[in-house]
């Protein structure tokens, strides 16, 4: 095979390597979600109550106690409860979950997140959740008419309350 | 599937080697370039890092810029930077499928193995990093599934998708993250890529210079005619409906979506397991024979075979008990038991005044005095009515066994470099054969790496232990023609008796004279 041949032989190959490469790089599109739909992000990140009750040391646990420690007259509990959330839309439940607490003590924050793809379109929302297990039933509600757009993302957060961003 | 593969790679090797020649041939070069594009990304990338503005609003904003009024420059480092990734990706995966298929993972090359395993990972998780830190809907598209994929793992406390809940959530300081991690996980593949070739003589992590100034032209070309660009900035208040895909590295990312994280991270981390073990695995591929022996009276300490091993397992050591001397010591656990060793050893002379052939080092299965007496039991039983030649092949190669005729004798081995080219020349002197070739892999891809690049060297008095000048170079041929040339092999050995049958009627017609 003389220069010129193979010369050009090898840029067809170059050519056979990199086209290809360079349309896989980006293409074909890839169609991740319908057009008529919406997403609802639910982010709850949120410590619940402490469980039980501070108790006070006196007598004979306070004599048994370091010097250093005299000073304290009562020990509290750190194990927190876990939330008991609920979603309801258009009247049907959507999610329901306990999220337990962070730590080795079940003493940090309990965090959740979830996604939903919902038609687009007008949406009754309910978020109820339960951050204390001395409590019945959710003590904190939200309540909402939504109206969702095409590819629209919106997020149910909470800080001292539901509210939608 | 193996032989299939094998095939495969047999033919594709074949027609790069003619359109590339065997120096240049890609096949034969896929670590090397695999090394030479992650330069290639590495040089470009730290180019991009200057112009690059770590922020939500200038990321993609720098990029744009980078590309669309820096084009010339910017934008064909941007262009080689993308393409580059992506071609090392392909690489890598050709060269992992291709050491598979020609049987070059177990036994010691376990190593090299099992640690390019995790430098899959790496790679990947580089250009993970690379399509984020553009923030474009592509970036978005990684970001939300990357978030899904590794909140399924229980380690994570805090969701990683609450960082992009909407445009309100997301900060700043995530893309020093990224710009850190970005060049963090690049830093640690390029150790992982040295660390895989540790146990490897003169490893090759360049390749031929004309392979890689024909792959800079290919790509500056495609630089300027298919520039990397960004796609749409990414907005987190809207979801992604439809993104372009490079589906060389985020195929994943599709099955995140479609199966679910746990899913994938079952297939990924099963896939990765199954393949570390693959050195293992029962399988039909012959066992490796007994490791080099070194025979402490016959080795002068020369260190021909230390410098001749492929893979670093020859090492020297003070003299067992020849005051001021060194001897070879073989490393059991890397010899490949190639042999190669026995053929760079000086004592393998057939000329030796020796009662019984020995040598320095050797291998137990196939000991330099076992291959002179086959040697000399298959010449002395040729017919003389056609000139005598004397095949030595290799058991990876051209395959010997139709070869053999009343005038041909064919020998193969596990490397033709195990033939100290004294043997050529005592076979010749000797006048036991009128020829004598050697054969083997293809040029450029030995399955022991350097045996036909020693013989080679050796032939042309560039490597010790040399083919001295009396040898008759015409009365000798090298051929690296590889499994796939068989055929080719046997038609060059006639047209080689047909030479040599050539030349011995001019040498009786001149004696007549």
């Amino acid at each position: 095979m003389n220069k010129l041949v193979r010369y050009s032989a090898q840029a067809v190959f170059y050519a056979l390597f990199f086209v290809p490469l360079a349309y896989v790089s980006h293409q074909p599109n890839y169609r991740y979600m319908e057009d008529d739909i919406a997403v609802l992000k639910v982010a709850v990140r949120h410590a619940g109550e402490i469980i039980g009750e501070c108790k006070s040391i006196v007598g004979e646990s306070h004599g048994m106690r370091p010097s250093s420690m005299v000073q304290a007259v009562e020990v509290c509990p750190r194990e927190r409860s876990p939330l008991e959330l609920e979603l309801i839309l258009d009247g049907e439940t959507l999610y329901r979950a306990q999220v337990a607490p962070s730590g080795l003590h079940n003493d940090g924050i309990s965090s959740m997140y979830q996604r939903f793809e919902l038609p687009a379109g007008p949406h009754h929302l309910q978020i109820r959740m339960n951050d204390d297990i001395k409590v019945d039933g959710f003590n904190w509600q939200f309540e909402q008419d939504i109206n969702l757009q095409p590819a629209q993302v919106m997020v149910a957060s909470f800080k001292e309350g539901f509210r939608i961003q | 599937m193996k032989s299939l593969l094998k095939k495969g790679f047999n033919a594709l090797d074949s027609l790069f080697s003619k359109v590339f020649t065997p120096a240049w041939n890609p096949m034969y070069q896929l670590g090397a370039l695999s090394f030479f594009y992650f330069w290639i990304v590495a040089i470009t990338g730290v180019y991009l890092f200057i112009f690059f503005e770590t922020s939500i609003t200038g990321a993609h904003a720098s990029m744009e810029y980078i590309s669309v009024e820096q084009w010339y420059l910017g934008g064909i480092m941007r262009s080689f930077h993308r393409y580059a990734s992506a071609a090392m990706g392909v690489c890598v995966t050709l060269h992992l499928v291709r050491e598979y298929a020609m049987d070059r993972y177990s036994g010691v090359r376990w190593f090299s193995w099992v640690s390019g395993i995790p430098l899959l990972w790496l790679l990947f998780a580089s250009s993970i990093g690379g399509y984020w830190l553009v923030w474009d809907i592509q970036a978005q598209y990684i970001a939300l599934l990357t978030a899904q994929w590794f909140d399924w793992l229980p380690i994570m406390v805090d969701p990683m998708a609450s960082n992009f809940l909407n445009e309100a959530a997301l900060s700043d300081r995530f893309f020093s993250l990224l710009v850190f991690l970005h060049i963090g996980i690049p830093l640690s593949l390029l150790l992982g890529m040295f660390i895989h070739i540790k146990r490897i003589t003169g490893a090759r992590t360049n390749p031929a210079k004309g392979l890689a100034a024909g792959t800079l032209l290919a790509m500056l070309v495609l630089s300027l005619w298919q520039p990397a660009m960004s796609q749409a900035p990414a907005n987190l208040d809207m979801t992604i409906t439809e993104v372009g895909l490079d589906w060389i590295f985020l195929n994943p990312y599709t099955l995140i979506g479609s199966w679910g994280p746990g899913q994938t991270w079952a297939l990924l981390v099963g896939l990765s397991s199954f393949l570390t073990i693959i050195p293992w695995l029962p399988s039909k591929r012959e066992k490796q024979t007994p490791v080099a022996v070194v025979d402490p009276e016959n080795c002068n300490g020369c260190g021909w075979c230390l410098a001749d091993c492929p893979y670093e397992a020859v090492t020297m050591k003070v003299h067992d008990y020849k005051k001021g001397h060194q001897q070879s010591v073989v490393d059991p656990d890397l010899c490949i038991s190639c042999g190669i060793c026995a053929g760079a050893c000086p004592s393998s002379s057939p000329f030796r005044h020796v009662d019984e052939l020995t040598t320095g080092i050797s291998i137990p299965g196939f000991h330099i005095k076992e291959l002179l007496s086959l040697t000399e039991n298959k010449l002395h039983g040729l017919s003389t009515d056609k000139p005598r030649i004397m095949v030595y092949g290799c058991d990876h190669g051209s395959v010997l066994d139709d070869m053999a005729s009343t005038n041909i004798a064919t020998i193969s081995m596990p490397c033709t470099a195990l033939v100290p080219p004294a043997f050529i020349d005592y076979v010749l002197r000797k006048d036991l054969a009128d020829g004598v070739m050697i054969s083997g892999c293809c040029e450029g891809d030995c399955h022991y790496r350097l045996g036909n690049e020693w013989m080679n060297q050796r032939f042309s008095k560039e490597r010790m232990p040399i083919l001295r000048t009396r040898v008759p170079r015409d009365k000798v041929r090298l051929r690296w023609l590889g499994v796939q040339g068989t055929k080719q092999l046997g038609r060059e050995v006639a047209e080689f008796q047909a030479h040599l049958e050539e030349e011995q009627l001019d040498f009786v017609e001149l004696s007549n004279e």
